[in-house]
C-alpha cells in the first residue's frame, strides 16, 4: 500500500508535465505567435523561464518521487534516519536560485528597456512623430490623429481626425504613439503584440511597436476600470504606409463630411 | 402580430445573468409601467367590463421581455422571411406538409433540431380565436419549396395565405443584447433607470419618450434608424455613452437599433395615451369629478367609466396612428436635414460673421452659451417651471424633456456630443437637440447656419472670446 501512495503521489505531477508538453500544439492556452519583433523577444524571455522552471520541477518531483519511493521500499524494521540539516545542500539551494534570478533579471534587461525606456527604443520610433494619440476613456478607446502629412501636438489642433476604437497604424516599421487616459487608470493590451501598458491620468505615456504584417489585432484594457470593462475592446489595423495615409485622408474627408455630398450615411 | 420566442432559452440565459449578478430573484424582467399610466383611476389602468384598461393595452401590443409582442400597426421590423403558401393543401388526411414559396431565401434544413416557428399572417388560419396559427417547421426542401412540419394544421390555409418563419426574431435578438450591453443604464423597459443609471452624469436617456436627442432629423421629428445607429457606433463623447464597435457586428447593431425603437414606441404610446386620458380620467381628476359642488350633485362613477369606455379605442386609434407616422416619417430622405448650400469655407470673414451671429439677436446663442462660449450665459442660472405646471424646479438652470438639469455646452472645450462633422454641427443648429432647450434655427437661413458652424468649430482654439474671428491662430 505504500507504494501505491509513493506512485499515486508521483503520478500526477507527471500528468502535469505531459499536459503541458501537449498543450501549445493543441492551442488549449498557450500564447499565440507574437505578431511583433519585440514579442518574439519577449517570448524569448518567457521560454527561458519557462525552461528554468520546467527543468526545477521536473528535478525537484523526481528527488521527491525518488524519496517516497526509496522510504515505500524499505524494511518495515529499519529504523528512521534524524538529520538536523546539511550545511552545504542549504548553500547550495540558496545560491543556485539566486543566481539564476540574478541572471534572469539582468538578462531581460534590454528587452525591458527597449520596450519602456525612450531612449532606449529603436531609433524610427524614437526619431519619428507620433502616428496617434490613444485616449483611453470608460468605456472606449478615443484616438486622435494629426492631419495627413502635419505632426501632431499634444494639444488638440484644427484639423486634427478623430476616431474611436479602430486604432490604424503603418506596418513593417516601428511605430509611436501616446496613451492617455480621460478619466481613470486603464491598460492598453494587445496581446498578439505582447504590448502591455498602464494608462496613467494626467500623462501622456510614449509606447511603440512594430506590426510587420499587414492585418487585424485586437486591442482590450487590461485594467479593471470600471462595470464596463469587458466592453473596452478595440482593433488595431496595421496596414502599409500608402493605406494609411488613404485611410487618413477618408478619415479626414469623412470628418469634413457636410452633408451635401452624395456620399452614403451607411459610409461613415 | 404575435411574436413568440423561446422561453427555455431565455430562462436559462436570466438565470444565467442574475447568478452572476448574485441576485436571487425570479429570472423573469418585466416592463414597468410609467407615471402617467399610474396616475390613472383604477378602471382606466386594468380596464372595465367593456373595455381594456392601459395595462392590458401595452401588454396587449407589446407584450413582456419574456414574450415580446410587436403591434403591427407600428413600423417595427420584428424580423423574420415572409412567404405564402403557394399550393392549397388537398383535403386527403391530416396535413404535414405545405407547399410555401419565400420572399428572401430560407436555407434548406431537415434535422428537427434546427426546428423554426412558422406563423400564418393572413387568411382563416391567421384569424383563429385561439389567435395566429402557428406551427413548428421541422424541415425545408428550398429545391421543391416543400415545408414539413412537426404536427398536423388545425386549420387548413389556402394558396396565397401569408406565412412568416422565425416571425420577430430581430427582436428577440435585439432583446438579448439590450439586455447584456444597455440594460443596466437604460433598464429594462427603456426608461432610463438601469442599476447603473444613478451613478451617471448626464443621465441615461429615457426612451419613453420617444426622443432622442442628437439626430440629422428636422427640428421636432423622431430618430431615423441610421441616426441610432451612428450613436451606438460612435458613442457620444463626453457622456458615458461608449461606442459598441467592434464589439458588435453590423447585424447586432441592427437588432438592436430595432428593439430601441420598439421601446420607445412603447414608451411613447404610454405616454401619449396617458396624456390623452390624463385630463378626464386621473384618479385626482376622478375625485374631483364625483365631488359635490355647491348645489351640482357629483358626476356618477359609472357614468365616468362609461365614458372612458366609449373613449378609449378612438385614443388608442389616435395615438397608434401618430406614433406610427411620425416614426415612419423619421426614415424618410424628406426628414433628414440637407443644407441647402455646401459648407462655406472655413475664413476669418466666415468666423466674423458667426460671430456676430452667436451674440446678435435672430440666433442669441451668446443667452445660453455665453459670450466666450462656455456654457454660462444669463439663461443658465434662472429658474424654470416644471412644464404643464406652475410649480418651479428646485435647482436653477435650463431643464430638459426629462427634467434633468441640462445646462448648455461648453464649447470651448472641443467635445461634440452629437458628432463633430461640419454636418453633425449644422443639424444642431438646424433642428435643435431634441428634448432640451436647444432650438431649431432652421429658419435662419442655412448660409447663416454654416457661418456659426466655422465660427463654434474655432472657439476651442480662441485664447480670447471672438478672436479667433480676428487672428488666424495657428
Amino acid at each position: 500500500m505504500k507504494k501505491f501512495w509513493a506512485l499515486f503521489f508521483f503520478f500526477w505531477p507527471a500528468v502535469a508535465i505531459v499536459v503541458s508538453w501537449i498543450a501549445p500544439d493543441r492551442s488549449w492556452w498557450f500564447p499565440s505567435e507574437a505578431m511583433s519583433p519585440l514579442g518574439e523577444r519577449i517570448d524569448g524571455l518567457f521560454y527561458l523561464i519557462l525552461g528554468i522552471v520546467t527543468f526545477a520541477f521536473v528535478g525537484t518531483q523526481i528527488a521527491l518521487g525518488w524519496a517516497l519511493w526509496k522510504s515505500a521500499a524499505a524494511d518495515e524494521g529499519e529504523k528512521a534516519e534524524f538529520t538536523h540539516g546539511n550545511h552545504n545542500l542549504e548553500v547550495i539551494w540558496t545560491f543556485v536560485p539566486a543566481f539564476i534570478l540574478v541572471f534572469i533579471a539582468l538578462y531581460q534587461m534590454d528587452v525591458w528597456m527597449e520596450f519602456r525606456v525612450q531612449s532606449q527604443f529603436p531609433k524610427e520610433a524614437r526619431e519619428s512623430m507620433a502616428v496617434a494619440e490613444v485616449t483611453a476613456r470608460q468605456f472606449e478607446w478615443r484616438i486622435r490623429y494629426a492631419a495627413p502629412r502635419k505632426a501632431l501636438q499634444n494639444e488638440p489642433e484644427r484639423d486634427d481626425l478623430y476616431a474611436v476604437n479602430e486604432l490604424h497604424v503603418p506596418s513593417g516599421r516601428p511605430v509611436k504613439f501616446n496613451l492617455r487616459s480621460g478619466d481613470v487608470q486603464h491598460a492598453f493590451f494587445a496581446p498578439e503584440l505582447r504590448v502591455k501598458q498602464d494608462a496613467v491620468p494626467g500623462l501622456i505615456i510614449p509606447v511603440w511597436f512594430e506590426i510587420p504584417i499587414p492585418g487585424e489585432y485586437e486591442l482590450l484594457c487590461a485594467e479593471l476600470c470600471g462595470w464596463g470593462h469587458y466592453k473596452m475592446r478595440a482593433t488595431i489595423v496595421a496596414e502599409t504606409e500608402e493605406v494609411f495615409q488613404q485611410y487618413l485622408k477618408d478619415l479626414e474627408q469623412q470628418q469634413n463630411f457636410d452633408g451635401t455630398a452624395t456620399e452614403e450615411e451607411s459610409d461613415e | 402580430m404575435l411574436v413568440q420566442m423561446n422561453r427555455i432559452s431565455l430562462t436559462l440565459l436570466a438565470g444565467a445573468v442574475l447568478t452572476l449578478a448574485g441576485c436571487s430573484d425570479a429570472g423573469n424582467s418585466s416592463f414597468v409601467y410609467g407615471p402617467t399610466t399610474l396616475a390613472l383611476f383604477r378602471e382606466a389602468q386594468y380596464g372595465t367590463r367593456d373595455a381594456p384598461g392601459v395595462r392590458d393595452l401595452l401588454d396587449e401590443r407589446f407584450g413582456d421581455p419574456q414574450q415580446l409582442r410587436a403591434w403591427s400597426k407600428l413600423p417595427i421590423d420584428a424580423g423574420g422571411i415572409f412567404g405564402s403558401v403557394a399550393v392549397t393543401p388537398g383535403d386527403s388526411g391530416p396535413v404535414t406538409k405545405l407547399q410555401l414559396e419565400f420572399e428572401q431565401p430560407l436555407n434548406a434544413f431537415s434535422d428537427s433540431e434546427e426546428s423554426r416557428y412558422l406563423q400564418f399572417v393572413t387568411g382563416e388560419a391567421a384569424k383563429a380565436d385561439s389567435g395566429p396559427l402557428r406551427a413548428i417547421l421541422i424541415g425545408w426542401d428550398s429545391r421543391d419549396g416543400t415545408a414539413h412540419l412537426q404536427s398536423k394544421l388545425e386549420i387548413i390555409p389556402a394558396a396565397g395565405d401569408r406565412v412568416i418563419v422565425d416571425g420577430g426574431i430581430r427582436l428577440q435578438r435585439g432583446r438579448v443584447l439590450y439586455q447584456r450591453h444597455c440594460s443596466h443604464c437604460h433598464g429594462t423597459s427603456g426608461d432610463g433607470a438601469g442599476p447603473t443609471a444613478e451613478y451617471l452624469f448626464p443621465r441615461p436617456r429615457d426612451y419613453r419618450r420617444g426622443i432622442f436627442k442628437f439626430t440629422l432629423a428636422q427640428a421636432q421629428m423622431k430618430a431615423s434608424r441610421s441616426d441610432l445607429k451612428r450613436i451606438l457606433r460612435n458613442g457620444i463623447p463626453g457622456t458615458y455613452m461608449p461606442s459598441f464597435v467592434p464589439m458588435l457586428d453590423e447585424d447586432e447593431l441592427d437588432d438592436i437599433v430595432e428593439y430601441i425603437r420598439f421601446l420607445a414606441m412603447r414608451g411613447e404610446f404610454e405616454f401619449l395615451l396617458g396624456g390623452e386620458l390624463a385630463a378626464d380620467f386621473s384618479s385626482k381628476v376622478m375625485r374631483n369629478r364625483m365631488s359635490r359642488k355647491g348645489d351640482e350633485e357629483g358626476e356618477k362613477k359609472e357614468d365616468i367609466v362609461a365614458e372612458f369606455t366609449e373613449g378609449i379605442g378612438d385614443a388608442v386609434e389616435f395615438v397608434g396612428d401618430r406614433i406610427a407616422d411620425e416614426w415612419t416619417q423619421a426614415d424618410t430622405e424628406e426628414a433628414m436635414i440637407v443644407p441647402s448650400v455646401p459648407r462655406i469655407p472655413d475664413s476669418l470673414q466666415s468666423r466674423r460673421l458667426g460671430r456676430e451671429l452667436f451674440v446678435g439677436k435672430s440666433f442669441g446663442c451668446s443667452d445660453c452659451h455665453g459670450i466666450s462660449g462656455r456654457g454660462d450665459g444669463p439663461q443658465t442660472t434662472i429658474f424654470e417651471k416644471i412644464p404643464r405646471t406652475d410649480v418651479y424646479f428646485e435647482e436653477p438652470g435650463l431643464h430638459d424633456e426629462w427634467g434633468n438639469v441640462n445646462q448648455p455646452r461648453d464649447l470651448t472645450r472641443g467635445i461634440y456630443r452629437g458628432g463633430r462633422r461640419p454636418i453633425d454641427l449644422f443639424a444642431r443648429i438646424h433642428g435643435g437637440i431634441k428634448g432640451t432647450r436647444m432650438p431649431s434655427f432652421g429658419k435662419e437661413g442655412h448660409e447663416n447656419i454654416w457661418h456659426l458652424v466655422n465660427y463654434v468649430l474655432s472657439i476651442p482654439f480662441e485664447n480670447e472670446p471672438g478672436r479667433s474671428a480676428a487672428v488666424e491662430s495657428k
